[in-house]
């Protein structure tokens, strides 16, 4: 391995003679510019790029949503065509759970773990750089499927013998967020040709290798985040002393290093079934397509948890800030948190009641899928408790939070009634089941990942969002999101499907899709507001002051923006809340003797995870496109696997490298005068 | 990967060796899944397949039990090696080391030899992933633990080379070699367990413990 040469620490690691892996390849050292961002192994870098990608696919997928709801908005609607309308409502689902939500978590985890917890870094920095750049190409592979999809249209194709030879010609994914087989899969016997037997185009083959893709990029940010967080704590930093964010980012890093690999296996089954004409879900040669389902939702149950609990975990450091008291029952919190964790994986198939499981497992899965609401029911007394009797203050983020347990509260209400089993049978595929997710996902993810935004924004990037257009935003996205879902209730309990293209008059159905038609319009308009507020403070913002919230944890002690090595000494904590007990006369933050004359020591830059990265789109533009039938596409995937494997064996040899940075000298971390500014 | 041996961890594990075994724990789920599903197909089709002439053939017919047998024990010797090599690397014997992971390579290409040859022996019986679930269960099994000791056995020749340029040494050095232990250790568990409830239970009884109640096997 490279070791870092002993130099006198330095300001930035362009003032250092180039470094040198061990096969003579130069590593970047641009701590600026285009070339920093993508060889960047700061987590800080990461978390930012894995935040701007989520934004831009949250509104690529509210484009979709509102494509959706134009067509709903009046019976006997040709706004968009069927097939269109299976494709938008495919990738909006997609999009917005593994696009949208996750990564926007994901840039959560990456700023704030590190600075929560008192590390400089994550373990593993390059591997870290290595999930987003992963995650980057799996998205952009799904989404090139709508170009394809777009030249399809515009006949682009037309003289090509391949595409004459398709029998289906849907080249976005076409089969809900769940592709549920059969229809994703196969049929008949495997002498045929291939493309004859299959009941869906190639849009399929595009959603399992990007949703492949994007697992492997959540697993190994998973990995990376499960060794900061148990063995990158600062002294005193014990257990049960760790923000309750970082404690919910730990229970789901683990829902997905333990759900995915369920998924993995499914995605490569029936890709197997569709690529290399095998029979695990094909019905005429025995294969059994409610295994699909099974393996679907043992995966994907834990992942509606995967979604929420980061959510749950900023609201959690949110409501404590602005009520100026410590989070009531904090380990309460903590171990419902873990409880859900583990429940999570019990009640996969209350996703099925009506496939027939039989009486003993339809009553056991609804027996869970009621406790389960305890724990979730606990954390929301918590937060009333923790604001009950406290000195609130309103601010954006604590709006969106209160927004949060609200929304959250009432579709945990309609989810518990999806929980009995007769009852579910009735609401199965209907919009009550569109309007009781939506709830959760948006009334809940999606206002928590808002709050955290509007609250850390001033430590990302140092300046404050403007207050009033936040409120107008928060106003909007949450009038507009009831207005939009809340009738889904009432359409659906009146019987009105999911996933149709359209509906005939004289259901009394019109009037309320209208309705939520314009609630979708505002709420598009509220969740564009809001990031645009956001991408122009950045800018253009008011200063922030380090600490503009009196805030709790240890990343307020820290100056906006953050430096590079985070701490320039390590602090030593002996509380929870540390930072707001050192403020405030408790107990102080210690400081380690390190980051002294010799400086902080950094990891390098480095290429190769984003070259390894490139070997994954290689595969995943390479299947699809073979699965299509235009000629040598295979060699792709082959050079891809190939180019993957180089970029992980270069990146094992250059080593981790690194530099001391110089920092400011040496003084322990000193209060900020906060009373005056929120009095 | 990171610089795990210069600072000392909050839980006193290194984090390379941390991150292997979460690694394995989801590798755990992973061939779980798998297993699962070949495990409820051979519930569901006791009867194994039917081949390009329309007999239906029994899997106790297809598989060489004797041949398999000593592929296991080749794989259960790799990782009596494996464990030599670790404690080598330990013990700073580099010679030692090299030695030992050469058995070990040695090893699992005999393992990945046998698998290749029962693959085609198969084939020509009329097995494919094709005409039947328990083919495709069967050789995407299988074959994806075949693709972990390729890996494996990959992972290993680097370090043989590896070992060579001087820089294979000290803490991290073990620590590395340690953690390819794991992993090869790991892969060599889950073949025992294949081994197990994939190919010796089809000899529980005269049909096999999923073949009870379907006609007797004919040779």
């Amino acid at each position: 391995m490279a070791t870092a040469a002993h130099h006198a620490p330095v300001t930035d690691k362009t003032e250092l003679p180039v470094e040198r892996s061990d096969i003579g390849l130069v590593r970047p050292d641009r701590t600026t510019g285009l070339l920093d961002w993508l060889t960047t192994v700061d987590h800080k870098k990461i978390g930012i790029l894995y935040g701007a990608f989520a934004m831009f696919f949250f509104l690529l997928g509210g484009v979709e949503a509102l494509a959706i709801r134009t067509q709903l908005a009046k019976p006997n609607n040709d706004f968009i065509s069927a097939p269109m309308y299976n494709q938008m409502f495919t990738m909006h689902g997609t999009t917005m759970i593994f696009l949208g939500v996750m990564p926007l978590s994901a840039a959560f985890f990456n700023f704030l773990v590190p600075l929560q917890i008192g590390a400089r870094d994550v373990a593993f920095p390059r591997l870290n750089a290595f999930s987003l750049w992963t995650f980057v190409f799996g998205a952009f592979a799904l989404n090139v499927s709508w170009v394809f999809e777009f030249g399809h249209l515009q006949g682009w194709f037309n003289n090509y013998e391949w595409y004459s030879k398709l029998v289906y010609k849907d080249f976005a994914p076409a089969n809900g967020w769940f592709s549920y087989a059969p229809l994703s899969g196969t049929f008949g016997q495997a002498d045929a040709a291939l493309h004859a037997q299959r009941f869906t185009g190639v849009g399929t083959d595009f959603w399992i290798i990007g949703i492949q893709i994007l697992g492997v990029a959540s697993l190994a940010a998973s990995f990376n985040f499960i060794v900061t967080i148990f063995n990158m704590r600062a002294p005193g930093m014990t257990m049960m002393r760790l923000p309750v964010f970082t404690w919910m980012t730990l229970v789901t890093a683990f829902l997905i290093i333990l759900a995915f690999p369920a998924i993995t296996v499914a995605l490569i089954e029936l890709m197997f079934d569709r690529q290399f004409g095998a029979n695990f879900f094909n019905p005429t040669n025995g294969g059994q397509p409610i295994l699909w389902q099974h393996l679907f939702w043992i995966f994907g149950h834990p992942e509606v948890y995967i979604l929420v609990l980061p959510a749950m975990g900023i609201v959690s450091e949110i409501l404590p800030t602005f009520s100026r008291k410590a989070l009531f029952g904090y380990p309460i919190i903590v171990f419902s948190g873990a409880v859900i964790g583990f429940l999570g994986f019990a009640v996969w198939s209350h996703h099925m009641f009506t496939t027939g499981l039989g009486p003993v497992p339809t009553a056991a899965f609804s027996l869970l899928t009621m406790a389960i609401a305890v724990p979730t029911g606990v954390k929301i007394f918590n937060w009333v408790g923790t604001i009950w009797g406290g000195q609130v203050r309103f601010t954006p983020p604590m709006v969106l939070s209160l927004g949060f347990i609200w929304m959250f509260m009432c579709g945990g209400f309609s989810g518990i009634m999806h929980s009995s089993a007769p009852a579910d049978s009735q609401q199965q595929d209907t919009y009550f089941v569109v309007a009781h997710f939506h709830y959760v996902l948006l009334g809940g993810v999606l206002l928590g990942l808002m709050a955290g935004l509007y609250f850390w924004f001033p430590k990302i990037f140092g300046r404050m969002p403007n207050a009033p257009i936040a409120y107008i935003a928060s106003a909007m996205v949450i009038f507009g999101f009831n207005l939009a879902f809340g009738p889904m209730h009432y359409l659906g309990l009146t019987g009105m499907p999911r996933r149709t293209h359209t509906y005939q008059t004289g259901f009394g159905w019109e009037q309320w899709n209208f309705v939520a038609t314009i609630g979708a319009y505002i709420l598009g308009l509220g969740v564009f507001l809001a990031f645009a507020n956001l991408v122009w403070t950045a800018w253009r913002g008011k200063r922030a002051e380090t600490d503009p919230w009196d805030g709790r944890t240890l990343e307020w002690s820290l100056p906006s923006p953050v430096p590079a090595y985070n701490f320039a000494q390590t602090p030593v904590v002996t509380t929870r809340d540390a930072w707001f007990e050192h403020k405030h006369g408790g107990a102080r933050i210690g400081a380690l003797a390190d980051g002294g004359p010799e400086g902080v020591h950094m990891p390098s830059q480095s290429w190769m995870p984003l070259l390894a990265a490139v070997g994954f789109l290689m595969v995943g533009l390479g299947i699809p496109m073979m699965s299509m039938g235009i000629p040598h596409l295979g060699w792709l995937v082959i050079a891809g696997l190939g180019v993957l494997i180089l970029g992980i064996w270069l990146w094992a040899i250059e080593g981790p490298g690194g530099y001391h940075l110089k920092t400011p000298s040496a003084k322990t971390v000193t209060p900020t005068p906060t009373a005056s500014a929120h009095a | 990967m990171s610089d795990s041996a210069a600072a000392p961890t909050s839980t006193g594990i290194d984090h390379k060796k941390l991150i292997m075994w979460l690694f394995l724990a989801s590798d755990c789920m992973f061939f779980g899944t798998l297993i699962s599903t070949h495990l409820l197909y051979r519930k569901l089709y006791p009867t194994g397949f039917t081949d390009a002439e329309g007999h239906v053939r029994f899997v106790q017919n297809l598989f060489d039990i004797e041949l398999t047998s000593f592929s296991t024990f080749i794989l259960l010797m790799s990782s009596f090696l494996m464990a030599l090599a670790v404690s080598a690397m330990h013990k700073g014997q580099i010679a030692s080391f090299r030695r030992n992971v050469l058995g070990v390579i040695l090893f699992g290409l005999i393992f990945l030899g046998c698998q290749v040859y029962e693959f085609t022996h198969f084939y020509h019986k009329g097995l494919t992933i094709q005409n039947s679930v328990f083919g495709s269960t069967f050789y995407v099994l299988t074959g994806t633990h075949g693709t972990h000791v390729a890996i494996g056995v990959l992972w290993l020749i680097l370090l043989y080379f590896y070992s060579f340029t001087g820089k294979l040494r000290g803490h991290i050095g073990a620590l590395d070699v340690e953690i390819a232990g794991l992993y090869w250790h790991f892969v060599d568990i889950v073949w025992i367990i294949i081994f197990t409830v994939v190919y010796l239970v089809e000899y529980l009884g005269p049909n096999g413990i999923w073949g009870s109640a379907v006609a007797t096997i004919t040779p």
